[in-house]
């Protein structure tokens, strides 16, 4: 149990001190880096990639993958625009983001699981399928100039603190119990490791991967509200970069690609240290085309480095095949 | 029972041929968009509509509900084979056109090109909305008027592959060089697709120089981002927002004061330009190199040796006339 939990904090460990070193070297390039405005901005640029990356640290965890999170959130933010035009209540616009969310991760936990698509292949085509909803639905033009009632609701603070960082620690901390003190944790890590054989052991495999498509969904649409809270606008390229940006902090963090092993506290790490590079390469004056180069780098870095210590699990690659195969044989 | 079937046949096709006969008094002059039911293409479409009024022609808009370039070549060949006069497209594939002008020469449907163009198809002109010189010319002389020469402005462009974009940076930065050599042009950012990065960027680089005193936003989906960023900073005023995007695009942040300008063209008036274009075409008569047609304000401009019949300046929007636009 210790080893394990040395294991865990290892990777958090690590990101962390990435992130100080980074910003440690991003302040002797600018002066305007460690400025409280400017870890205001990093900290709000991270908003909408920690509540996606949080769904897709339980979609990894169990073997799975969404890469329309984008498009849904995409349509959510249509949803709650539409809902602020038409003159809604602020408060149930907000609302309305992750209901849309919601029952959008349960249309896409339809088709990969009762489909019996693999998720890559489902979500790939489901991103299709939504990005062609966003494109109707927004009728070529775009929503902009939306009233500002929601982006006011941004300002509001509870105990001190924005709304954005409670909603955001409510999250982390609602999953983190259901995750580590329900069975629902245990499951997905289960299924996770392998599908076979958390059937044979009488987990409800279904049930548990339609709530993580579910609560992913949701938490989307919770991203939308505070999309269409910040900018104030629904383009038709709405979160395009989203999913690859979202599983790069997530798998950074150290949660396995393969599935069975998650890090909350690693993804939140991962999407901020991402967060913190874009802006600290610009405030260096490295030109924004080399950002990209940058993270790509780190994400092989990481990777490679897993890999050679031999803690990325490949050989569970082949176990799970044979059960994929076995149930194949047995149907 | 095989003879009467063919007697109603010949009768019908008598009856449509002479339907076109009596129909043929009114000149067709159609236009192919790129994809139908946008406000961009449906401004040109409105200002079509003005022009075939204006000069008493027929006028059909028919294009794809998507961007797929078969579909709206099968468009065009549908046109030719119904007997309009002219047709003109807002091209999605320059490589795939030549031989629909082909079909069309054979059938003395004359083709051209608008809003987008195939220069080696064989078209017979192209009705063009603005150049690229023009487009980087105005939004810095624009940027000048309003923070004067010696200022540092940022340039927030789209995807750096983008050629279009490339292009307009480009003549942007030969504007300044020339013109304004005070002026201080940062080395252009790219944000990709997203009004979000396009925001982040902007904001970073206001944070890195505080003295910034412009920010374009080159591809349109980073305008927002950029009008919502100065919003954001709390720096109306303080840094003049612009870009190329629509008025419809614009708007909240021209009102806002985030954004003092926009600089892009007047679908409307391409629509217009584009019937007029297609009858002096059919009546087989030439252009002369400047000419302000009938129902329009301002000079356009003819190359007989490109055949780019060019609309003119660029339109600048503001928050006075923004109002004014649909699209």
């Amino acid at each position: 149990m210790r080893a394990f939990l040395q294991r865990f904090c290892e990777r958090e460990a690590l990101l962390a001190l990435g992130c100080i070193v980074s910003g440690l070297v991003f302040s002797i390039r600018s002066p305007y880096f460690a400025t409280p405005d400017n870890l205001l901005t990093i900290a709000r640029n991270s908003t909408e990639l920690l509540l996606i990356g949080l769904g897709m640290t339980l979609l990894l965890g169990i073997g799975g993958i969404d890469v329309s999170v984008g498009s849904v959130l995409g349509l959510a933010a249509i949803g709650i625009g539409r809902l602020l035009e038409a003159g809604i209540t602020p408060a149930l616009a907000a609302l309305a983001g992750p209901v849309a969310g919601l029952a959008l991760g349960g249309v896409t936990a339809s088709v990969v699981i009762f489909g019996r698509i693999p998720a890559i292949v489902a979500t790939l085509g489901l991103l299709g399928v939504y990005r062609a909803g966003i494109f109707l639905a927004l009728g070529g033009s775009w929503l902009s100039g939306l009233p500002v009632g929601l982006t006011n609701l941004l300002a509001v603070r509870f105990f001190g603190l924005p709304v954005s960082v409670l909603v955001i620690a409510l999250a982390y901390g609602a999953v983190f119990v259901a995750v580590r003190f329900t069975p629902f944790g245990a499951h997905l890590l289960a299924i996770g490791n392998s599908e076979a054989k958390a059937r044979l052991a009488g987990i409800g495999v279904r049930r548990t991967q339609v709530a993580a498509f579910v609560i992913s969904g949701a938490l989307c649409g919770l991203a939308a509200s505070f999309y269409v809270a910040t900018y104030g606008n629904v383009e038709m390229t709405i979160g395009a970069t989203l999913a690859l940006e979202a599983v790069a902090a997530v798998v950074l963090g150290g949660t396995a690609v393969t599935g069975g092993r998650i890090s909350l506290l690693g993804t939140a790490f991962g999407v901020i240290l991402l967060r913190l590079l874009q802006n600290g390469l610009l405030l260096a004056g490295v030109p924004s085309l080399w950002q990209p180069v940058v993270t790509g780098l780190l994400l092989l870095l990481v990777l490679g480095a897993e890999a050679l210590s031999g803690r990325l699990p490949l050989g569970r690659l082949r176990p799970s095949a044979l059960g994929v195969a076995r149930r194949a044989g047995l149907r | 029972m095989h003879t009467h079937s063919k007697v109603a046949l010949l009768t019908a096709a008598l009856l449509a041929v002479s339907s076109t006969l009596a129909l043929a008094a009114d000149k067709k002059v159609a236009f192919v968009p790129q994809i139908i039911g946008i406000p961009y293409f449906d401004a040109m479409k409105a200002g079509g509509e003005e022009a075939a009024a204006k000069f008493g022609l027929d006028f059909i808009y028919q294009g794809p509900v998507d961007t797929n370039p078969v579909d709206q070549m099968q468009i065009v060949q549908n046109l030719i084979d119904q007997g309009v006069n002219a047709v003109a497209v807002s091209v999605l594939d320059a490589s795939s056109i030549a031989p629909v002008v082909e079909a069309a020469k054979a059938k003395h449907v004359t083709l051209f090109t608008s809003d987008s163009d195939a220069p080696k198809s064989g078209r017979a002109l192209y009705v063009a909305q603005a150049t690229d010189e023009g487009l980087g010319n105005a939004i810095i002389d624009e940027m000048v008027r309003r923070v004067g020469e010696y200022a540092k402005i940022g340039i927030v462009s789209g995807e750096a592959t983008a050629s279009n974009l490339n292009a307009w940076i480009g003549f942007m930065q030969a504007r300044a060089k020339a013109k304004y050599p005070k002026l201080k042009l940062l080395e252009p950012q790219y944000a990709g697709g997203t009004a979000q990065r396009a925001a982040q960027i902007a904001t970073d680089l206001m944070t890195a120089n505080p003295d910034l005193k412009g920010l374009i936003g080159v591809a349109s989906t980073t305008c927002p981002g950029v009008g919502q960023a100065i919003e954001t900073a709390g720096k109306i005023g303080k840094v003049i927002g612009t870009g190329y995007c629509s008025p419809n695009t614009a708007r909240a942040y021209l009102k806002s004061g985030s954004f003092g300008y926009s600089v892009l063209w007047d679908p409307k008036e391409l629509g217009y330009l584009t019937v007029w274009a297609g009858e002096q075409l059919i009546d087989g008569k030439e252009i002369p190199a400047t000419t302000t047609p009938e129902g329009m304000n301002h000079p356009v401009t003819y190359d007989a040796q490109t055949g780019v019949l060019l609309l003119g300046e660029p339109a600048v929007f503001t928050a006075q006339n923004v109002d004014n636009y649909k699209f």
